[in-house]
């Protein structure tokens, strides 16, 4: 149970809220790399955390995020023209930089100097691994760039898509640390998922359902600790990282490709899910990146043309009753990912915290609804720089091991959880 | 297949349609029993006791009683009471530990006491993670959900959240 107060907090992101201004400390996704494929390319209309903006990539590939509407009268800059250096409204022709500056304006005389003053709001757009990321907030508390590692290894190694989501991004985000849905909503996956399937770790996981957590705070975030019953003298242990704001990685399984997941608040009603797959050691094999494309694993399987997932709300995500009684998809709905999003959209855009009945086995969720409250506040009060912005704490990694029944799992995997080019994963 | 109703589809998930979810009070939990392991536990729990709680009752451990440490619990008004009694009526136990010393002892008999009687064990330990080894040690096979390295913050937190 959550304090009405307090569930509007953490889900209110737009420009001033407590959270806004926390996401706001951030960088973060704000659209794949693939959606501005060269320069030129046309622009995309792009909202986050409750503000309309326009990515584009000009004629000397600038990437640059700007305000969607043109300063003159306010026609949306997506109708305008991306050539030469700027982007120039279809309306009475006035033309942007990637900063936003106004670099003409056609009705005024050639050497006026009225544009100089005319600059529109513009965020920063960098590029790493397959994304493009921004930081909305002050100019003048700039952080470093992200080092996540599934954005840092070569090329070949990594894959991520993305899917609108209908709901806020924190009953999003709950679930990439829940990890008590995985033996339920998720349990044919295990055994018939390309990207799941042949694990060790997977019969553990099935042989015993009803795992002990451990939640243990990190610099960053969490780490949750899912903790089976392995051999005689031995535990399995899923190990789940949390880096503030919304950036988790699950537990691998076998020698399949890591995966994980960044939650994004488009507004308060939706919210991007990027579903990323990396390996630390080699580049993904062609099956598996046609397995991606094709949206299994974390993946969905979208509209052409678009990032809103086939199986959506308007078709009931697609439900099957025949394979739900097979046990073939437990909910009935096929696929990790919308398993998922089903889920998390039928609970309503905003689902009212006030009404739940958790349980102890909870307690990674309601420690993580505590930091982001303490963050928050703490940001709001001093200014305090919240966790994850250091990109020391962006260098993790999920494990699943095989511990002895007495080791600790921070203590016996630190090394495992410390992301290292080169390092092999820990994974069973 | 198509609804023919709006609210017999997936698309009454709107905000509209949310507000014809039925609205009933619901009840809290009767059966949370929080246990001090320690003296620095015992201190935290006696303040949260004289906050407003559902039904949450709260212990320490006594200094001296009879049999196994931890089959009787001392009440944060002061009296002692059985184990046994306690958890007649219990669903969740929630185990405080502060200092590396808990009692091991202690914290077999209420996991074993808790299990017997299909009772939900958590704790949460307090402090750095490498200051509290043999607690956590001590823990971890009685409890299903165990917060290391938590703050004192996150007792109040958790029995809120799980409507004490
Ligand atoms: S069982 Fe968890 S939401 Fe229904
Ligand atoms: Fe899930």
């Amino acid at each position: 149970m959550l304090k009405t107060e307090i569930n509007e907090l953490l889900t209110q992101t737009g420009p001033g809220t407590p959270m806004g201004e926390l996401f706001r400390q951030y960088w973060i996704p704000a659209l794949l790399a693939e959606e501005l494929p060269e320069n030129d390319s046309p622009p995309v209309r792009v909202k986050l955390l409750s503000e309309r903006m326009l990515a584009f990539r000009d004629s000397e590939g600038r990437y640059g995020l700007i305000d969607e509407f043109c300063a003159h009268r306010g026609a949306s800059l997506w109708f305008g023209r991306n050539e030469e250096g700027g982007l120039r409204c279809a309306y009475h022709g006035w033309k942007y930089d990637v900063t936003g500056q106004a670099v003409e304006v056609p009705s005024e005389p050639e050497n006026s100097n009225f544009c100089a003053h005319v600059k529109l709001r513009s965020y920063p757009l960098v590029k790493i691994g397959d994304v493009l990321w921004t930081h909305m907030g002050a100019p003048d508390e700039r952080p470093p760039l992200p080092e996540f590692e599934f954005a840092q290894v070569e090329p070949e190694q990594t894959y991520i898509s993305k899917r609108w989501q209908e709901s806020n991004w924190l009953q999003a985000f709950e679930g990439g640390i829940d990890s008590s849905h995985v033996s339920w909503l998720h349990s044919g996956g295990l055994k018939s998922d390309p990207l799941f399937k042949g694990a060790k770790g997977n019969e553990y996981n099935m042989n015993d359902l009803r795992p002990f957590f451990e939640v243990a705070d990190a610099e960053g975030g969490l780490f949750v600790g899912a903790r089976r019953n392995a051999e005689e003298d031995s535990y399995y242990w899923r190990i789940t990282p949390w880096v503030m704001p919304s950036f988790t990685l699950v537990p691998p399984r076998g020698d399949h490709p890591v995966h994980g997941h960044w939650w994004i608040p488009i507004d308060d009603h939706n919210c991007w899910a990027y579903s990323f797959d990396y390996h630390p050691t080699r580049p993904l094999t062609e099956t598996e990146v046609a397995a991606m494309r094709a949206g299994h694993g974390v993946h969905s399987e979208n509209i052409p043309g678009t990032y809103r997932p086939v199986a959506n709300k308007d078709n009931d995500y697609l439900m099957d009753r025949e394979a739900q009684r097979r046990g073939e998809y437990f909910s009935g709905v096929k696929g990790i990912a919308i398993q998922d999003s089903s889920l998390q959209e039928s609970m309503g855009p905003i689902v009212d915290r006030s009404k739940e009945r958790l349980v102890s086995a909870d307690a990674g969720i309601i420690k993580a609804r505590q930091k982001l409250r303490k963050a928050a506040l703490a940001l709001q009060k001093d200014g305090t720089v919240p966790p994850g912005v250091d990109p020391a704490h962006h260098r993790v990694r999920s494990a699943a091991v095989v511990l002895p029944r007495d080791a600790a799992f921070i203590e016996s995997s630190q090394d495992a959880l410390t992301a290292e080019p080169g390092k092999p994963h820990a994974s069973v | 297949m198509v609804p023919i109703l709006q609210n017999s589809c997936a698309r009454a998930t709107s905000l509209e349609e949310a507000r014809y979810r039925i609205d009933i009070p619901i009840e809290g939990r009767r059966g949370a029993r929080v246990v001090a392991l320690d003296d620095g536990a015992a201190t935290l729990v006696r303040r949260l006791a004289r906050e407003p709680w559902n039904a949450a009752r709260f212990y320490t451990l006594p200094a001296q009683e009879p049999g196994e440490p931890g089959t009787w619990l001392h009440r944060t008004s002061g009296s002692s009471t059985p184990l046994a009694d306690e958890l007649a009526e219990g669903d969740v136990v929630v185990m405080i530990a502060t200092r590396n010393d808990a009692s091991a002892a202690a914290v077999e008999t209420l996991g074993r006491a808790a299990a017997e009687r299909g009772i939900m064990t958590a704790a949460v330990a307090l402090g750095r993670q490498e200051g509290m080894t043999n607690a956590v040690r001590a823990l971890r096979p009685y409890a299903r959900v165990l917060l290391v390295n938590g703050e004192e913050s996150d007792v109040a937190e958790l029995l809120t959240a799980i409507r004490s």
